[in-house]
């Protein structure tokens, strides 16, 4: 692998560039602008879902909770107060990032594992939808919808979906960098070492709490920002926001991905949820669900034919060109 | 033997529900010396291990590293002290290659600069190199073993306590396994204490033992002494029936 990392960066840098270059091909259609830009939004989910979930091992499904977090943040305080939301992204982030040390230091300290982990995690995703529907001043039953000017720059609001492509594209190379610094030193390995076995890992200096709780916050913060992006993009934010069903769904494409590897869960949802939307597009008018069912058998035939995820099928044609 | 003990137990007691493992059980080790921990299965000295090493916490009683009082703190506080383990039931990494397992010893004592180098350093003294890329999931009983010494001596620990380290190998695999542990004594300054059932291993590799019985300590003494020990003939063999 070591003497491969100079192509890997090449290719890395190559395909970035495709995904710079790809929305020129559609520049008339606003429609596969979205499909594009519902991709990185999902690869920037799933790849910063892949830090907690694929290297420590925590089947979190608590995306969700700092999702709306994020959205809910930027929104605040651009209508209150009137702040940008390039700021109130980061803020989005911070917030969700404090929202997760609180909740993961008990979590970690009572060493809160497996389903268990999963259960706590989703329940945290509806505690705070109700918390937010309940809270007047800052939620509510309606959407909150974001000043409606047709350009802002300030705002952060476009008439085309490209810039917030490009936006998102920048945000998913990022979480896609930190995510491979976090695997290729300490952090990352002494993560695999906690997702394979706690107790050893201990006993070899391995501080489980912290190294989890730095893992989380991280993907709290990833998952903040993209927060705030997204309420941008929608132009609104709303209480469903805290999503149980986007939470699974990025647990669901890291796990198909690969656990633990940098591009798995990219990979995954830029094939399946590309895939999904079309179809879902293609057969909307004549079945609506349909697209549904052929979605989960398809991940069922992932699961059974590749249990290690998608990845591992290009690990092995690499295994053989070798 | 000069100084203060390395390790320093006193009274410590652990209870599951009524069954006391240990009760009152104080022992020292002295800073060099290679101590054998015996007794019969059920003996208490995997759950001695596991207090000593931080996995449990003591229902009473002391444990003292180098003069500093450990109990109650957690395992990686302790191996950051300078004391390691390894587990009778083997406790690999799946999911990482031999090289990555030492690595994750490696770095309790060095950053990303150093780490490099010590884990080429464990696994060409384990003489691991040629299955350092397998995954640990596909390796046998006796590499795996090798594999956890190796992991935990790359922490660099003062005091290494080893957990039937010996336990399924064959007679060279052991031949091996003693030579290793004893240059890392003797090269490394390693203090060593080791649980064993392998008699041979036991004999040839420690100049003290003490043994443990339905969670107490019964005798301490040589090798000699103990093999020659009433109580432990009777606690391993059973009563001599008496005329």
């Amino acid at each position: 692998m070591r003497r491969n990392s100079r192509g890997s960066w090449l290719l890395a840098i190559a395909l970035a560039a495709v995904a710079a270059a790809l929305p020129l091909a559609f520049l008339r259609n606003q429609y596969n602008l979205i499909l594009l830009t519902t991709v990185a939004l999902y690869g920037v989910l799933t790849s910063a879902w892949n830090i907690i979930g694929g290297m420590a091992g925590q089947l979190d499904l608590s995306a969700g909770a700092y999702l709306g977090l994020g959205a809910y943040t930027t929104a605040t305080l651009l209508l209150r107060w009137n702040i940008t939301p390039w700021v109130g992204m980061f803020a989005g982030g911070v917030v969700a990032m404090g929202f997760a040390f609180l909740v993961g230091f008990p979590l970690f300290r009572f060493r809160i594992r497996e389903v268990w982990y999963a259960l706590s995690s989703s329940a945290l995703v509806v505690v705070l939808q109700v918390v937010f529907l309940l809270w007047k001043q800052v939620g509510g039953p309606m959407e909150r919808l974001l000043p409606s000017a047709s350009f802002s720059l300030y705002n952060l609001r476009f008439q085309s979906y490209l810039p917030y492509y490009y936006i998102m594209l920048v945000l998913l190379l990022a979480t896609l960098f930190i995510a491979y610094r976090i695997r290729t030193r300490r952090l990352g390995y002494y993560l695999l070492a906690l997702g394979d076995n706690e107790d050893a890992a201990e006993v070899l200096g391995v501080d489980a709490r912290g190294s989890k709780l730095k893992a989380l916050v991280i993907y709290a913060f990833l998952v903040g920002i993209t927060g705030g992006l997204y309420a941008c993009i929608y132009g609104f934010v709303h209480t469903s926001f805290f999503s149980p069903t986007i939470s699974m769904e990025v647990a669901i494409l890291g796990i198909v991905g690969g656990l633990g590897i940098i591009y798995g869960p990219l990979l995954a949802t830029v094939i399946l949820v590309t895939g999904r939307e079309l179809l879902r597009a293609g057969l909307g008018g004549r079945l609506q669900s349909l697209y549904l069912v052929i979605y989960a058998v398809v991940l069922i035939l992932i699961a059974l034919l590749r249990p290690r995820g998608l990845a591992s099928l290009l690990g092995a044609w690499r295994k053989e060109r070798r | 033997m000069s100084g203060e003990p390395i390790l320093q137990v006193s009274e410590l007691c652990k209870s599951f529900g009524n069954l006391a493992a240990l009760n009152r059980v104080s022992f020292h080790i002295a800073p060099g010396e290679i101590l054998g921990l015996i007794g019969p299965n059920g003996a208490g000295k995997t759950t001695l291990f596991n207090t000593i090493s931080g996995l449990y916490h003591p229902d009473g009683g002391q444990v003292a590293f180098k003069g500093q009082s450990i109990g109650g703190l957690s395992p990686h506080a302790i191996c950051k002290l300078g004391m390691s383990r390894t587990f009778q039931v083997t406790q690999a990494f799946e999911h990482l290659s031999v090289a990555e397992a030492i690595r994750i010893g490696a770095y309790n004592r060095h950053g990303e600069r150093g780490v490099e180098a010590k884990v080429r350093e464990t696994v060409a003294f384990f003489g691991l190199e040629k299955i350092q890329d397998w995954k640990c999931s596909d390796l046998g009983l006796a590499p795996l073993k090798r594999v956890e010494v190796a992991r935990a001596a790359a922490t660099d620990p003062e005091l290494l306590l080893l957990d039937e380290a010996g336990a399924g190998l064959n007679a060279s695999e052991l031949a091996e396994l003693m030579e290793m542990l004893k240059t890392l004594r003797r090269k490394r300054d390693m203090t060593l204490c080791v649980v064993e059932h392998v008699m041979p291993m036991v004999m040839g590799l420690c100049e003290r033992i003490i043994v443990l019985d339905y969670g107490e300590l019964i005798a301490e003494g040589t090798p000699e002494m103990i093999s020659k020990n009433e109580k432990v003939i009777e606690a391993y063999l059973g009563r001599r029936s008496k005329r």
